[in-house]
């Protein structure tokens, strides 16, 4: 078992400046998890995305789907008990990546139908949480 | 009276039916709806990186031309809502940002406006509904969909309460329809997830129908184009994933409140519904 701890400092303050979150408030209780209509979706969740960032865990961060399953539903940030707002967490991480000019999301890519039939206010959400 | 209006983009395109049926109903009670002579797209879905403060700048410049015309600003998309709302609760707060973004447009904004929902407008002056209503709704049992953005951040929207809300039901109540209580009310319907995942939105919302219909709802009722899209138009799909599945028509609040006070059918819109409400409003004299 790998018991060296990887923090990288400078990972955690920019995660905390982008989120004006303090990463420490979080104590691990995983409420945020269990609430989390996606969470199925997502092989890293809310709590362990959480958990890795504390731990200046960066690669094991951009490599985590689960922020790119988050609808900003703030259903976890109503209900933690420390008051950590963890969706501006979840797009820190989005946001990190996206000014590295990785956007995720391609028009190309999307379906036809869902472009004619969606209304505008879902497309440009889609863009704005997922692409630079 | 006549009270500033702020519409966003979708009500002029695929929610044209929350739109024209609020304007009408509105009207029906002496309310003129005045729409901002100039506006933009308030950025739909905020922003929650606190270091960007561009995505403030659409909020502000509609909130300032707001001040103009009242100092209330009626807006029906919960989007918009929220987005106008949180960026309003937030320069209050972060006057620094507020003074930079003041410094570069040519309109300044005083924060003073407040944004309201209709819903919170319509309840506040429940007897000016009650004496216009000419067809009540009894016997409608409606389940009263509030999704994520009317509710939280609940310390900046001040809605109502985030896990246990009840003024949607109040409104629907008011109407004369039954509100049917059912736990996914306030879950998420897979928002944007729509356009690139599109099978979370399409289970969320698969979820959050059976189990309103598991509670009794005839129809649901919301506020929110993109919950109506997920909710309404996704019903095809989640047919195809589910043998289970039954239909269950999706109401704009205002649509109920149009038929309601007796509003002209052109008005409502109830032809743009994927699921067609019409069954039901049958079933109760509606129609
Ligand atoms: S609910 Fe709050 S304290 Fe609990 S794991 Fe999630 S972020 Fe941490
Ligand atoms: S805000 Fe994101 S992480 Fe939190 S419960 Fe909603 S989808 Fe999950």
């Amino acid at each position: 078992m790998n018991t060296k701890v990887l923090t990288n400092p400078r990972f955690i303050k920019k995660i905390e400046e982008i989120s004006e979150q303090k990463i420490s408030d979080c104590y691990q209780c995983g409420r945020c998890t269990a609430g989390c209509p996606f969470a199925r979706y997502m092989d890293v969740p809310p709590s362990q995305v959480i958990r890795f960032i504390q731990l200046g865990l960066k690669d094991e961060v951009e490599k985590a789907q689960g922020p790119w399953f988050c609808a900003a539903c703030l259903v976890c940030q109503t209900r933690c008990p420390r008051g950590v707002d963890i969706p501006r967490l979840m797009e820190a991480v989005r946001v990190l990546h996206l000014r590295a000019k990785e956007g995720l999301l391609d028009v190309e890519t999307i379906n036809k139908d869902l472009l004619m039939d969606a209304p505008p206010l879902a497309i440009m959400s889609a863009f704005s949480k997922f692409t630079y | 009276m006549k009270i500033p209006y702020y519409p966003g983009c979708t009500l002029y395109t695929k929610a044209k039916p929350l739109n024209d049926s609020l304007h009408a109903s509105f009207r029906q009670l002496g309310v003129e709806l005045n729409e901002l002579a100039h506006w933009y797209c308030c950025g739909t879905t905020f922003t929650l990186a606190r270091d960007n403060r561009m995505s403030l700048i659409a909020p502000v410049r509609i909130l300032a031309k707001a001040q103009e015309e009242g100092d209330q600003l009626i807006v029906p998309c919960s989007v918009c809502y929220n987005t106008l709302k949180r960026a309003n609760y937030i320069l209050k707060e972060d006057t620094e940002t507020l003074d930079i973004i003041n410094e570069h447009l040519e309109e300044s904004y005083n924060v003073k406006e407040e944004v309201v929902h209709p819903i919170e407008f319509l309840v506040k002056n429940e007897q000016l509904v009650k004496d216009n209503i000419k067809k009540n709704l009894a016997g409608m049992k409606l389940g009263c969909y509030y999704g994520c953005l009317l509710l939280r951040p609940q310390e900046e929207l001040q809605f109502d309460d985030p896990e246990s809300p009840s003024i949607f039901e109040n409104l629907v109540r008011l109407l004369g329809a039954t509100p049917v209580d059912f736990p996914l009310k306030v879950e998420c319907c897979g928002s944007y997830l729509v356009v690139n995942s599109p099978d979370a939105a399409v289970e969320a919302s698969y979820k959050l129908l059976r189990n309103a219909r598991g509670n009794g709802a005839e129809a649901l009722v919301t506020s929110c184009p993109l919950c109506h899209y997920n909710l309404d138009a996704l019903q095809a799909k989640m047919k195809q994933a589910h043998s289970d599945f039954q239909e269950l028509p999706v109401f704009y609040f205002s649509q109920l409140l149009a038929i309601a006070l007796g509003v002209e059918e052109n008005y409502v819109g109830l032809e743009q519904n994927k699921v067609s409400p019409k069954t039901v409003l049958k079933e109760h004299n509606l129609l």
